[in-house]
């Protein structure tokens, strides 16, 4: 942290330590979010049916599958960053701020790993 | 103050069981017609109702006050009125949502069965 500018003085406060491509990134994803999420709901509440045979179907189709893994991944990663700000802003202690945030990328990557292997498996008949 | 409270209250509580429900629905689908039958025996009891209608207004209630966050990152919509008007009006504009949705699959359906 400088002294001399007005921006020396801010930089590098805050519980992060610094944050602005983590705050504009967090936006981006939200953007995408807010258009896959459009086509998520509209294109369930347009199937209709819910059995295995009509869900499956449906996922295993390319235009389908695609934007769902897309949407996985850009739940997982906007999600991945809201946690990490509550994490940072309520867990003050480096080292269980450390911890949690470790566990939070694990889960957050694995959990994503899972769901987009799974909508491969079906895209691809196994 | 309730909205922002409420924005990060919905998402993070998206990230932890919406996230959930979402892995589960594609690995049981993926694992086959007996673990999906699972999920959905899961999904259409009355507390699965109540996880998914909570879900649907978690999502809206965090769009709609996410909507109004994008309004204000751009340096509108700070005036007294319009502020007070927003606020009130996102977590409404949700409720309004979340109804329109689950009043139309259970009027179209009967529910998810």
């Amino acid at each position: 942290m400088g002294n001399g500018t007005s921006l020396g003085r801010v930089r590098g406060l805050g519980s992060a330590h610094d944050g602005a491509h983590h705050w504009l990134t967090h936006r981006f994803t939200a953007i995408a979010n807010l258009v896959l999420m459009t086509w998520f709901i509209v294109s369930l509440l347009a199937l209709g049916d819910y059995s295995y045979a009509s869900v499956s179907a449906w996922l295993a189709k390319p235009l389908v599958a695609v934007p769902m893994i897309l949407l996985v991944a850009n739940l997982f990663w906007h999600a991945q960053m809201g946690l990490t700000v509550l994490i940072e802003d309520y867990i003050h202690e480096t080292g269980s701020k450390f911890g949690l945030l470790t566990l939070l990328n694990i889960a957050a990557l694995g959990g994503g790993a899972y769901a987009a292997f799974s909508v491969a498996t079906l895209a691809f008949g196994a | 103050m309730l909205v922002s409270i409420l924005h990060r209250a919905t998402g993070d509580g998206m990230a932890l069981v919406g996230l959930a429900g979402l892995v589960w629905w594609l690995g049981a689908l993926a694992s086959g017609p007996e673990a999906y039958g699972t999920f959905l025996w899961a999904a259409t009891s009355p507390v699965g109702y109540v996880v998914l209608i909570g879900l649907t207004w978690a999502f809206f209630t965090h769009m709609a006050s996410g909507l109004r966050h994008f309004v204000l990152d751009i340096g509108a919509g700070y005036e007294l009125d319009a502020n007070r008007f927003w606020s009130i009006a996102s977590p409404i504009i949700a409720i309004v949502l979340t109804v329109l949705v689950w009043a139309f699959i259970l009027i179209r359906d009967g529910g998810l069965g």
